[in-house]
């Protein structure tokens, strides 16, 4: 029985710790799909390319990986801005299903660039100030520093990320953008920096995300997809276009996924016979799938939203 | 037999497209007695399969304009009820095609019914949690071979039209161009239906064609479950072609997105769209995979070429090549 609980609490702990980094990678797409309306399948890739702007910036430069974050957002907001410039601002003159389909060619190319130029073996940060340390907070529940400095620092770029959006000048030009663009025009906002501008912060948050994941989560090229999808399910699941519902709903994701050892444990609890080989754990992410249909079915404007 | 007059009523198409449709049906009829190499058969047959896929998910995705992102779990229906009846109850290809059909559209049925209270966005990203879902739940059913598949036996001497198990390429080929002419035809008349006219109203405006008195929502569900039967009839036919079905071939996220982004790029909405598309791209990546795929030290080169010319026509002509085709119609005519 004190098995069970102490299971309960790990994965509660660790659910907590995985959402908030879901959260910062569905921030970037929740962004973007606000201002402008458009999905961006390439997001795992800005993910995995934040990841590899860590892992080979930090031996160049020689420092710490966790102080390659700054260049890290650089990194990602360049991006954004070359794929603003160069793809998505001759996207948004066609229908819905063309913007899908051109990111979708982003994505495989993304993927394909750094299958050609950095092979297909995983990788991950072997040294650095977190990597390997660990706290015990109670009895059985370990705190990996990793895990507890990216949830950190995924919560202070949310916070970064809510003041520019609420409590600066160009935040609420945004806000404005992505409640009527053409009306926005009409006041003088320049609609297309707007635009480049959450392309702009999307790419950096999404980067960052992936510069704080890489101290645990071996990178290789085909790294994005799992990502996109879980930041997808986030997304629609908070609603798409709002900040405080992708905070919510990756918290929620990162427990969804982190809870079903708890069902493992409670099966080997109770000894069901039948059940036994059954390994609740390997369904995980069909779980996120599945109750995201679920919840989409019942409010279909998901948990926060407000666009339609 | 209206519908049927109707489906074989090809008159209301211009000259010069029924021209170049004859001719390329003369060629298609033709191309296993022309020299050709079995690469070249192979991509043939992939070729008709995807213009089939494609013309599936025009009749939703198209005329209905919902972006359909999961079909890939309506090819794995169809490929595993074949493979199963097959290997455990020997049932022949023939009487297993119309169970698998059977099988998908009831399960269309059930997953279109809530999936059509979304729209735009949020109904695309719910067709691929719907497409994963089943594929995760394959990938670990130990009753359809979990992640590893299934293989098909050898059923007796070749060649064998019951099982639809031959040596040559060309078998297959017929049977499946026999197939992309029904689809053709039936496609054909489902443009002139009362299901397609109401299709197109929605897809323009869901709340004008609602307040004339169409059940938008049981539309889109009749539409999706048509579009579902096609897709599910090429998954039969792929079981017996490739002999060999796992959940990552047959059910993945890029089948679903390629069955989609073909007919769109070719021009969704048009009969003609689908299967241009598909005329361009399968070729396009099968060589580019055999020119580039294999060489030392270029991995990913071809895949990173063929989402560059995507992004590109994407950018370029979001329309779909068909559109250039009605743009120069257009101007002729001024």
């Amino acid at each position: 029985m004190e098995d069970l609980a102490v299971q309960i609490l790990k994965s509660l702990v660790s659910g907590l710790l995985m959402g908030l980094v879901f959260a910062l990678v569905a921030l970037g797409l929740t962004v973007v799909f606000g201002v402008m309306d458009i999905v961006n399948f390439a997001h795992g890739e800005f993910l995995m390319i934040g990841m590899y702007a860590t892992l080979l910036t930090s031996p160049w430069l020689g420092v710490d990986p966790v102080l390659t974050l700054p260049l890290c957002g650089l990194v990602g907001a360049v991006l954004g801005l070359l794929c603003y410039y160069g793809l998505i601002r001759f996207l948004l003159r066609g229908p819905m299903i063309a913007q899908l389909f051109g990111t979708f060619g982003l994505m495989l190319f993304l993927r394909n660039l750094a299958l050609l130029t950095m092979g297909s073996e995983p990788r991950i940060i072997h040294a650095g100030w977190l990597v390997g340390k660990s706290f015990l907070v109670g009895p059985g529940v370990v705190l990996e520093s990793t895990k507890l400095a990216a949830a950190v620092l995924s919560v202070a770029s949310f916070l970064a990320v809510w003041w520019l959006i609420n409590r600066t000048r160009v935040g609420k030009a945004l806000t404005a953008t992505s409640l009527d663009a053409e009306g926005a025009r009409y006041m003088g906002i320049s609609t297309e920096r707007m635009n480049a501008l959450a392309w702009a912060v999307g790419g950096a948050s999404v980067a960052v995300a992936g510069g704080l994941l890489v101290n645990f989560w071996p990178v290789e090229p085909g790294v994005g997809l799992l990502f996109t999808m879980i930041a997808f399910a986030t997304v629609a699941l908070g609603g798409f276009g709002s900040v405080r519902g992708a905070f919510v709903a990756g918290v929620l994701i990162g427990l969804i996924v982190n809870v079903p050892p708890v069902w493992d444990a409670m099966l080997r609890a109770i000894d069901a016979v039948g059940l036994k080989n059954l390994e609740i754990h390997s369904f995980k992410y069909t779980m996120v799938y599945a109750i995201y249909f679920l919840i989409m079915v019942i409010r279909p404007q998901g948990l926060f939203g407000w666009k339609q | 037999m209206e519908a049927i007059r109707n489906a074989f009523d090809f008159s209301d198409l211009p000259r010069s497209e029924l021209i170049i449709a004859a001719l390329a049906l003369l060629f298609l009829l033709l191309f296993p007695v022309l020299p050709h190499s079995s690469f070249a058969m192979a991509t043939m047959i992939q070729f008709l399969m995807f213009s089939l896929y494609g013309m599936g998910w025009n009749l939703i995705g198209g005329y209905g304009g919902q972006v359909d992102l999961g079909k890939a779990q309506y090819v794995g229906i169809g490929a595993y009820t074949t493979a199963v009846l097959m290997i455990r109850l020997d049932m022949p290809f023939w009487f297993s095609l119309p169970v698998g059909l059977a099988l998908a559209v009831l399960w269309s049925f059930i997953i279109g019914y809530p999936l059509f209270r979304l729209k735009g966005h949020y109904f695309a990203i719910a067709t691929i949690a719907t497409s994963l879902v089943l594929k995760d739940l394959f990938e670990v059913w130990n009753f359809v071979g979990g992640a590893r598949g299934l293989e098909i036996p050898l059923k007796g001497h070749l060649p064998n039209w019951l099982y639809l198990q031959f040596k040559q390429d060309y078998y297959y080929f017929y049977v499946l161009l026999a197939m992309f002419l029904v689809g053709l035809i039936y496609v054909n008349g489902f443009r002139h239906s009362r299901l397609g006219f109401q299709l197109r109203a929605i897809k323009d405006n869901e709340n004008v064609a609602r307040s004339l008195g169409i059940d938008a929502h049981w539309c889109k569900i009749k539409a999706y479950a048509t579009a579902t039967a096609f897709v599910a009839a090429v998954g039969s036919f792929h079981a017996c072609y490739n002999f060999n079905i796992e959940p990552e071939d047959v059910m993945s996220l890029d089948l679903s997105v390629l069955i989609a982004l073909m007919a769109m790029l070719g021009g969704a909405g048009s009969m003609w769209g689908p299967i241009i598309g598909a005329a361009i791209l399968v070729p396009m990546k099968s060589y580019l995979g055999d020119w580039l795929g294999g060489k030392a030290g270029m991995a990913g080169l071809d895949l990173l070429l063929y989402g560059a010319i995507i992004m590109f026509i994407a950018a370029a002509q979001p329309r779909g090549l068909y559109g250039i085709v009605e743009a120069l119609r257009v101007r002729r005519q001024r």
